[in-house]
């Protein structure tokens, strides 16, 4: 998530309302205020909004919403002069290039900052950490145009920002922080994007690093911006969005042609809603009128058209507007989502539980009739817990996750009565007895399905108990069923059964072997079962939705 | 009064003389001294006699003390070993020199000089040789020959035991001192004879060894608490995969294929593939350019292989997606409450996986103000009566919407998410109504009832927890402003 720093000095200036008023209404133009500070807050923005992540944005917007300047923001772009030129050899590298002349600013060391952590905020949203857009700001007056975007020689050498002797690309992905950090985008190219002036000198490398030559400092007043990517509309999103925060600042903004095309076009998009969709979409009885007047507060142009449609000017900068209800979504937020006229739905229909959770409830009202104890445990398990511990051998259709977090979770269970043995573990300084069952999810292969499981350790407890608790279940779920000698390893010889439902094992039960317990670090005698609850009359043959 | 047969069985024998040793009435009632003491205590803390200790402390001579009784102690014997004076070197000859010399300076008795013992003419017998001969009661020089280890000291306590006015008065009034019965026989019942007992009478403020009921977890009945009021409000439950393409759980909730929460980082992936539905080109077309709707889609690139790979799903809105996609005709309203699973590292307030309560209404003209609705009564109904609703943003949602409850200690808390699905979730699957959705934390209302700092508890039961939690869980008792 975008967390932006705001300085209340500069957003109060900007904005022309003071600091309270801003705090207690920004939340509703949809934020999390993370921190307040005495000089400045921390917010969150969400990551469809990028044009919210520079102070200049966040401002902007709140003259709207707060109804001191509403409408469209107009920004206007005088022809530069500057061309650019691109390679094709690009095409397949990285073939996307937007760029801008930002004159006139003057930068103190905090707007710097501000505009840096803009521009490493887009990286995240809009860049997905600059494979997707990667964005360059260069001081123009160190360098000669026209510009050249060009796919170069690997091993090139020039000096990079940070750095005091040249080194050649090759040795920047190896060496340099950040050529460490963006190496894995462009690593298995043949040649490497580069952007370098009419005299050869080099700007930027991206979306690695830019050259130390045109550094960004408190003199630079006039600008380069260089926006290169693998997607059209992202690289234009960025460029949008950094050009209009710079003009909310008071620079002036220059095109720049490149291969014939001026950029940025910081023109808005025209939508025609509609307002019938609208209302019914919200649920309200707005007026065209009123729609149009909403749309205005959240800084579109909007007049009614005729007919219940309304003209939409999308500013250039609302990339996350791809669909009519987006507008919506806005008239929404300027109406107030406070304000609406809540009520559930006329929709009627008849509840119903699902036969999984019907089943699962009954053997809880019987598991706690013979006085045991519910426990949840994770799903998440391990090989050692699932099948080490218990001496059994692995499973084959075992669901493993590929990329775990901690040993402990490597895999999905598919059995439960191991992690009862692991919470008995847990509580081994607890009175006794204690008995404890759980039901639950399980996966086999990819398909879930349900058990249940139950465990009573005390000094006594033996298979005699096993079996009594075994057959009483059963008969409580109308399980028709027959025991025989089990072979399972987790139990001891002589003293374990499988349970049979139409021929095929379904559940086990017995009093646990030793060497288990001593696994789970257990001084007690354990009686046990388990039940694959697919077994009673009533589960779904589908495991999925009814 | 309730007195139990003992006690009865003591004021009985105590009446007569209204006081008496412990002894005697241990002799007439046929029980150890201690068990009348007992009595009698418990007697005086009804107020009906009084028991009088008494404590006496005696003195027994050593076998040194007895010896020195007879032979006078070692200081004297010394004394009385030389004439007016004696050299030193002489003296300590004495069998007796080591602890008398010492003891005659102490006193008094003897000066020293130039290696010459001289009496100084004084040497009355003192306190301490007075006790000596008399050592049985305490005097004056009783402490010094238990220093010297003389004397030992040993104590006799004794008791007196006294009637009350009060004890007198229930004495008078009659005392039944039948045996009493603790277990009733199954003959004492069937007989009838059980008139005729005295059925022992328990102390009620003795609290007997506690017992715990086999029960639902804590955070099971929570669940079923949400399970009921969504059943009671007409909602189908549904059940579904924890395996899920990540077709199901990303690509037909239109997340883009390169959206963060896709990544490893955030979401298990599962080397398994699952095939893709038919007609899943319309969910591809509609990531890549707005398929047939007013949306412009995603834009770049959309593949086959990511939409197949398999996850543990990361939201239960896979499940109610799926659920819509077979059943597109309206009305539906569908809910469940399942595990879901996200790669967070475990602390207090993070979990791999969690529970999540998932609700869909789809139905024609149900539109913003219903999903608040839903929203409100669900909350309100769980006892929280401030609940407020904030912009929100998720991918598949348009309007999108953050409910929050207010909790006197903390404020207002985020509950979740909700939204209506977008028409690039909805057209693509024949889905032809709006659809209201949302998803909610359901471990966070846990955290909220249960008064838990830590979510882990709930996962990796402490049996005490368990036991210790009652069924009867108190709402939240919150107030809104």
């Amino acid at each position: 998530m975008a967390v932006i720093t705001l300085y209340y000095r500069y957003l109060e200036r900007l904005t022309g309302a003071d600091r309270d008023v801003i705090i207690s209404r920004l939340p509703m133009l949809g934020s999390d205020i993370e921190r307040l500070e005495d000089d400045h807050c921390d917010v969150e923005f969400f990551p469809n909004r990028p044009d919210l992540f520079s102070v200049e944005g966040v401002a902007r917007a709140l003259r709207g919403f707060l109804g001191i300047e509403t409408g469209l923001p107009e920004y206007r772009v005088n022809p530069s002069g500057i061309r650019f030129t691109v390679d094709p050899g690009l095409a397949s590298i990285r073939p996307f290039l937007g760029s801008a002349v930002i004159r006139g600013v003057s930068f103190d060391e905090e707007a710097i900052q501000s505009i840096m952590a803009l521009q490493e905020a887009l990286h995240w949203a809009v860049g997905r950490g600059r494979s997707k857009v990667a964005i360059g700001i260069h001081d123009l007056n160190q360098v000669t145009p026209p510009f050249h975007y060009i796919a170069s020689e690997r091993t090139r050498r020039f000096v990079p920002l940070d750095y005091r002797e040249d080194l050649s690309m090759e040795e920047i992905l190896g060496e340099h922080p950040k050529g460490r950090m963006f190496s894995h985008i462009v690593q298995d190219f043949p040649r490497f994007p580069l952007i370098v002036d009419d005299l050869g000198r080099v700007l930027s490398f991206p979306p690695i690093i830019n050259g130390e030559l045109t550094r960004v400092t408190p003199d630079t007043r006039n600008m380069l911006l260089d926006t290169t990517g693998t997607d059209e509309r992202a690289v234009r999103t960025a460029v949008n969005i950094i050009c209009t925060a710079m003009a909310e600042a008071g620079a002036v903004i220059e095109s720049v042609e490149i291969e014939g095309v001026r950029w940025p076009d910081l023109s808005p998009i025209i939508r025609y809603v509609q307002t019938a969709e609208c209302n019914k979409l919200l649920g309200t009885a707005l007026t065209p009128d009123e729609i149009a007047g909403l749309l205005r507060k959240m800084r579109y142009g909007a007049a009614p058209a005729g007919d219940g449609t309304i003209r939409v000017e999308v500013p250039c900068y609302r990339s996350d507007i791809m669909h009519d209800w987006d507008l919506f979504e806005d008239v929404a937020i300027a109406y107030g989502y406070q304000n609406f006229a809540v009520g559930i739905s006329p929709t009627f229909a008849i509840g119903k539980p699902h036969p999984v959770n019907v089943i699962g409830n009954l053997v809880r009202h019987v598991m706690t009739g013979f006085g045991f104890i519910e426990v949840i445990p994770f799903t998440l398990s391990s090989e050692q817990v699932q099948f080490s511990h218990m001496q059994r051998p692995v499973r084959k259709d075992v669901l493993r996750v590929m990329h775990p977090i901690t040993e402990d979770h490597t895999l999905v269970r598919s059995d439960l009565l191991p992690l009862l043995l692991e919470i008995c573990q847990v509580n081994r300084h607890r009175e006794l007895p204690q008995r404890i069952f759980c039901v639950g999810d399980v996966v086999r292969g990819t398909i879930t399905s349900q058990k249940t499981a139950w465990v009573s350790i005390h000094p006594a407890a033996d298979f005699t108990e096993a079996y009594a608790h075994a057959d009483a279940l059963c008969r409580e779920l109308s399980l028709s069923f027959s025991v025989r000698e089990s072979d399972d390893p987790a139990f001891i010889d002589g003293r374990r059964g499988d349970v049979l439902v139409k021929g095929e094992r379904m559940g086990v039960f017995g009093e646990i072997h030793p060497a288990v317990l001593a696994a789970f670090e257990l001084e007690h005698s354990v009686a046990a079962m388990e039940l694959d609850l697919k077994a009673l009359p009533g589960y779904p043959v589908s495991p999925g939705t009814p | 009064m309730d007195l139990t047969l003992n006690e009865k069985r003591l004021l009985g024998v105590l009446a007569p003389p209204g006081s008496a040793d412990p002894a005697s009435l241990a002799k007439q009632l046929s029980v150890p001294l201690e068990a009348v003491i007992q009595y009698a205590y418990l007697l005086q803390d009804r107020g009906l006699a009084t028991v009088k200790r008494t404590v006496e402390k005696h003195y027994t001579l050593t076998d040194e003390g007895v010896r020195y009784a007879r032979e006078g102690l070692p200081e004297r014997q010394l004394l009385d070993s030389f004439g007016s004076s004696i050299p030193m070197a002489d003296l300590t000859r004495h069998p007796l020199a080591k602890i008398g010399i010492g003891q005659m300076r102490k006193k008094g008795w003897i000066t020293i000089r130039g290696g010459v013992v001289e009496k100084t003419g004084t040497s009355e017998p003192g306190d301490d040789e007075a006790a000596l001969k008399d050592p049985s009661n305490e005097k004056k020089g009783t402490s010094d020959l238990l220093r010297r280890g003389l004397l030992e000291e040993s104590e006799e306590v004794s008791y007196h035991i006294s009637l009350t006015p009060e004890g007198k008065g229930v004495c008078e009034r009659g005392i039944d001192t039948r045996e009493e019965t603790g277990t009733l026989t199954r003959d004492q019942i069937i007989s009838g004879n059980w008139e005729h007992l005295r059925l022992r009478k328990y102390h009620i403020g003795t609290l007997p060894r506690r017992v715990y009921p086999g029960k639902i977890h804590p955070y099971q009945r929570l669940i079923e608490e949400m399970r009921g009021i969504l059943l009671e409000m007409g909602f189908t439950e549904i059940y579904g995969e924890i395996v899920q393409s990540s077709f199901w759980n990303f690509d037909a909730l239109f997340q883009p294929q390169d959206h963060p929460a896709r990544e490893m980082q955030d979401t298990f992936h599962l080397n398994e593939r699952a095939g893709l539905p038919p007609g899943f080109e319309k969910v591809r077309d509609m990531h890549l350019h707005g398929g047939t709707t007013s949306s412009s889609g995603w834009g770049g690139k959309w593949s086959e292989d990511k939409a197949a790979q398999c996850v543990l799903r990361t939201h239960s809105t896979s499940l109610s997606i799926r659920h819509l996609a077979e059943h597109p005709d309206p009305p539906q309203k569908a809910f469940c409450i399942s595990r879901v699973y996200r790669r967070e590292a475990i602390d207090p307030t993070h979990l791999p996986e969690f529970e999540q309560l998932e609700g869909v209404v789809m139905d024609e003209g149900v539109h913003f103000c219903h999903l608040l609705g839903y929203l409100k009564e669900f909350y309100t109904r769980m006892g929280f009566t401030g609940v407020r609703f904030r912009p929100g943003y998720f991918p598949y949602t348009e309007p999108s919407v953050e409910p929050e409850v207010y909790v006197p200690a903390l404020g207002w808390v985020e509950m979740g998410g909700a939204g209506i699905f977008r028409e690039e979730v909805t057209a693509p699957l024949g889905i032809r109504h709006p659809v209201l959705a949302w998803g909610l934390g359901v471990s966070r209302i846990a955290m909220l009832r249960l008064g838990l700092q830590d979510l882990r508890l709930l996962y990796r039961s402490d049996i005490d927890w368990v036991r210790d939690t009652p069924s009867l869980l108190p709402g939240p008792g919150t107030e809104g402003d």
